[in-house]
């Protein structure tokens, strides 16, 4: 009965229990769980030998040196290749595997004892926990090796504020044995005037469970201060619970350095712009102006955001805004330079004469301009005072060779007139003085003087205003457009349009000076005379009369005139027809003793109010 | 009233499709509110400028400010304006496939966009002109021919 007990017990229980009895070793009591790891049916008297089953040969052997001696041996995870219960490819299982020998009373050894524990379970987990070491090792080795060469020191803080670990760096950056004691000797090392702030914030960090990024100055193992720059992350181990702060020190002394430098020298060149009485300003690539200098706002009286990206353009004298937009624009598009000269407003609404200028600065920051408007207004008004005392000077003297070549002409007859009285008193008066023959001879030899001395005023006068160059064959639209391009000044002035028509008689045989002369008068007359509630238009064209013979006409849509009856009126030197305006008379006065000196004729027609033209017959018909 | 100008870049390139939904809500919602103006977009590079009542152009500039699909939004000009220069809301861009889109309500080809509106100050034309510019580059941009001399 404690038997059959004992078998029932055995037969149920989780670990694989066998005897096998004799040298064959055959199987006597096998419970369930041996059944299950022996896998093949064994039956109760086979040899372990020919019914093997999943006990390998090595197993085997051991079974038989157990028995031969008699003494005990355990196998600690034991790999047995059990098939899988669903047929699909065994896996090992893993068995303690624990053979004792049986001997009766004190007898020699007759048989053995199988236990077989399963432990495959076990065996897993220490596999894995062997590996993860493995792995973990590795890890760290990486870890060590990565933090230890990195330039940057590498450390980790506790929730205190303790250092828990400082890469070898920091030792070799600050020049402090192995030895120091961190946590004291860190603070000792910031400087002075960054220490409180580094210690507030890290404190900060930490007690608000959050990462830090900020710059100190570090003292250095040669006692330089160098910046650093400190950043850390905490190491949560539960939500908003940080445990340590993992961080790095990365030494960016040289960039800060650069960018200071840098800093100061934007604000000194700042400080430079902002001190120079001029108006200076930069634009962006896209032309849209980011900065004023500060006299800028001081002459226009506005601030940079009244005046805006483009506002400028409204400083400007509003009959100029359009072609500068313009200009500035095509700048933009290809990058040219920019210049101009420009009335801009001042802050008291008065407009003065600036230049200005704009540059492109390419460079890997990409393209930005730099302008400047600098005064001119006293220069550009002296100019315009010289320039018109100039003009009067030119023309007084022109006047003055007009007045010695017409009063030497005028003078002429009468001097004739005067030898003819003269010679005619001789012939009939008889003087009662001894010395009548010496001062009749004086006197003639006075008139003579005075012929010659008219002859050659006019000749001189003649000489030098070109007025008896040679003839040649000229190309009228040549001249013309020489003429026009002295006189440009004046029709950008007045906004006047020329159009020039010489196609139905293109050239004229006459001489190069004179007939720039009458251009020039005829021209600048029309141009003076303009009637400024309309532009200017002149129309200048050549063709040929009835008999062959060349014409000009030259019409405007000017002021007009009053004539002073007709047929073609006279012009006297120094009559002017508007006493309002500089500089006529004279001009037409000679216009016409040219064209006439050439055997031509000068005719006029004029409406007051809607303009004049002028008709030269070079040749009589 | 009011115009706003901005400049932006767009976060990825505007597909045709892109564009014609973003022209077909605009026309729609900017007439709704009586919002005017005009859109030009090339190659990621966007200006808009936007006419209407201050109330409703300023909230719906925060809005296309926020827009998902642009970034780097720049206002130029935010300024009081006494009458509208553009007649309703109109978009410029250069189609990949222009079939379809030249018969569209409110699509311009670049080439095809007037110039400046004289309403416009000077100063705002030129704005626009630059924005253009920028916009476009130089080649859709022909600049005026210098007055001929006399
Ligand atoms: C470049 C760009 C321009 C836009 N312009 C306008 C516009 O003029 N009018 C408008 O209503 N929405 C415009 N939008 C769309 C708005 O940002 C927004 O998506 C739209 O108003 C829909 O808003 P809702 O969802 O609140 O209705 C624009 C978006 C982008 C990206």
């Amino acid at each position: 009965m404690r038997e059959q007990q004992l078998r029932d017990i055995l037969g149920h229980m989780p670990a694989g229990v066998a005897t096998l009895q004799g040298q064959e070793l055959r199987y006597g009591f096998v419970n369930e769980a041996m059944r299950a790891v022996l896998g093949a049916a064994v039956e109760e008297g086979d040899a372990v030998a020919e019914h093997p089953g999943t006990i390998p040969a090595d197993l085997l052997e051991v079974m038989r040196q157990v028995y031969d001696a008699g003494r005990p041996y355990v196998a600690k995870a034991y790999s047995l290749p059990l098939p899988a219960t669903d047929g699909g490819p065994s896996t090992p299982r893993y068995f303690d595997i624990a053979l004792e020998p049986v001997r009766e009373g004190n007898g020699p050894v007759s048989g053995l004892l199988l236990f077989a524990v399963d432990v495959t379970v076990q065996e897993e987990a220490r596999q894995r926990a062997h590996h993860l070491s493995i792995e973990t090792r590795r890890l760290d080795t990486r870890l060590r090796v990565l933090t230890e060469t990195v330039p940057q020191i590498t450390f980790t803080v506790d929730a205190a504020g303790k250092f828990e670990y400082v890469s070898p760096q920091w030792y070799y950056f600050t020049g402090q044995p192995p030895t120091a004691d961190l946590n004291a000797i860190w603070p000792l090392l910031i400087h002075p005037d960054d220490r409180l702030r580094v210690l507030y914030q890290a404190d900060t960090a930490r007690t608000s469970g959050v990462g830090w990024s900020y710059e100190y100055r570090l003292r250095r193992h040669d006692g330089q201060y160098r910046w650093m720059l400190s950043r850390a992350l905490p190491e949560l181990h539960a939500p908003d619970q940080a445990v340590f702060w993992h961080g790095a020190l990365t030494e960016v002394h040289d960039q800060r350095e650069l960018a200071d430098a840098l800093r100061r020298g934007e604000a000194e060149l700042r400080f430079l712009a902002d001190s120079i009485p001029e108006l200076i300003w930069t634009a962006t690539a896209e032309g849209f102006i980011d900065y004023y200098n500060h006299y800028t706002g001081e002459y226009s009286g506005l601030t940079k955001e009244e005046l805006g990206p483009t506002g400028w353009i409204n400083l400007l004298e509003p009959s100029e805004q359009a072609g500068a937009a313009r200009r500035w624009v095509q700048s933009i598009a290809t990058g040219q330079p920019y210049e101009g000269l420009f009335r801009m407003r001042r802050h008291d609404g008065r407009y003065r004469w600036h230049i200005i200028r704009a540059r492109q600065l390419t460079d890997e920051r990409g393209p930005r301009w730099f302008g400047t408007c600098t005064d001119v207004d006293d220069q550009y008004r002296l100019r315009e005072v010289l320039q018109t005392q100039y003009d009067e000077l030119a023309r007084t003297n022109r006047d003055l060779d007009t007045f010695v070549y017409t009063a030497s002409h005028d003078l002429k007859q009468p001097v004739l007139n005067l030898r003819g009285l003269f010679d005619e008193l001789r012939r009939t008066a008889t003087f009662n003085d001894p010395e009548e023959g010496e001062i009749i001879g004086m006197v003639d030899e006075a008139l003579g003087q005075l012929d010659a001395t008219l002859q050659d005023l006019a000749a001189t006068v003649q000489e030098q205003r070109g007025l008896s160059a040679p003839v040649e064959a000229l190309d009228l639209r040549s001249v013309a457009d020489e003429v026009l391009l002295g006189l440009r000044a004046q029709v950008q002035e007045s906004e006047a349009t020329v159009s020039l028509d010489f196609a139905a008689a293109p050239t004229l045989t006459y001489g190069r000076a004179n007939l720039r002369s009458i251009l020039h008068n005829l021209l600048s007359n029309a141009l003076k005379f303009a009637d400024p509630a309309r532009p200017l238009h002149l129309q200048v064209r050549s063709f040929l009369s009835e008999a062959g013979q060349p014409v000009l006409t030259v019409q405007d849509n000017g002021l007009g005139m009053e004539l002073p009856g007709r047929p073609a009126p006279v012009f006297q030197p120094f009559a002017r027809q508007h006493p309002h305006i500089a500089g006529a008379g004279v001009g037409m006065y000679l216009v016409q003793r040219i064209v006439a000196s050439r055997g031509g004729h000068l005719e006029v027609s004029s409406t007051v109010g809607e303009g004049t033209t002028f008709t030269i017959h070079w040749f009589e018909d | 009233m009011i115009h706003i100008v901005y400049m932006s870049r767009a976060v990825r390139p505007l597909s045709d499709q892109d564009l014609q939904e973003l022209l077909d809500q605009c026309r729609r919602d900017n007439a709704a509110r009586d919002v005017t103006g005009v859109l030009f977009y090339s190659h990621g590079n966007i200006a808009q400028l936007i006419e209407g009542e201050a109330e409703v152009l300023e909230p719906l500039f925060d809005v296309i400010s926020r827009d998902g699909r642009h970034s780097n939004v720049v206002k130029l000009v935010d300024k009081p304006i006494t009458e509208r220069s553009f007649a309703d809301w109109s978009m410029a861009f250069h189609p990949l496939e222009p079939g379809g889109f030249e018969a569209l309500q409110g699509f311009l080809l670049p080439q095809h966009l007037p110039p400046p509106p004289s309403s416009l100050s000077i100063a705002d034309a030129m704005l626009v002109d630059l924005v253009k510019l920028a916009v476009f580059g130089a080649d859709a941009t022909p600049a005026a021919p210098e007055p001929e001399h006399a």
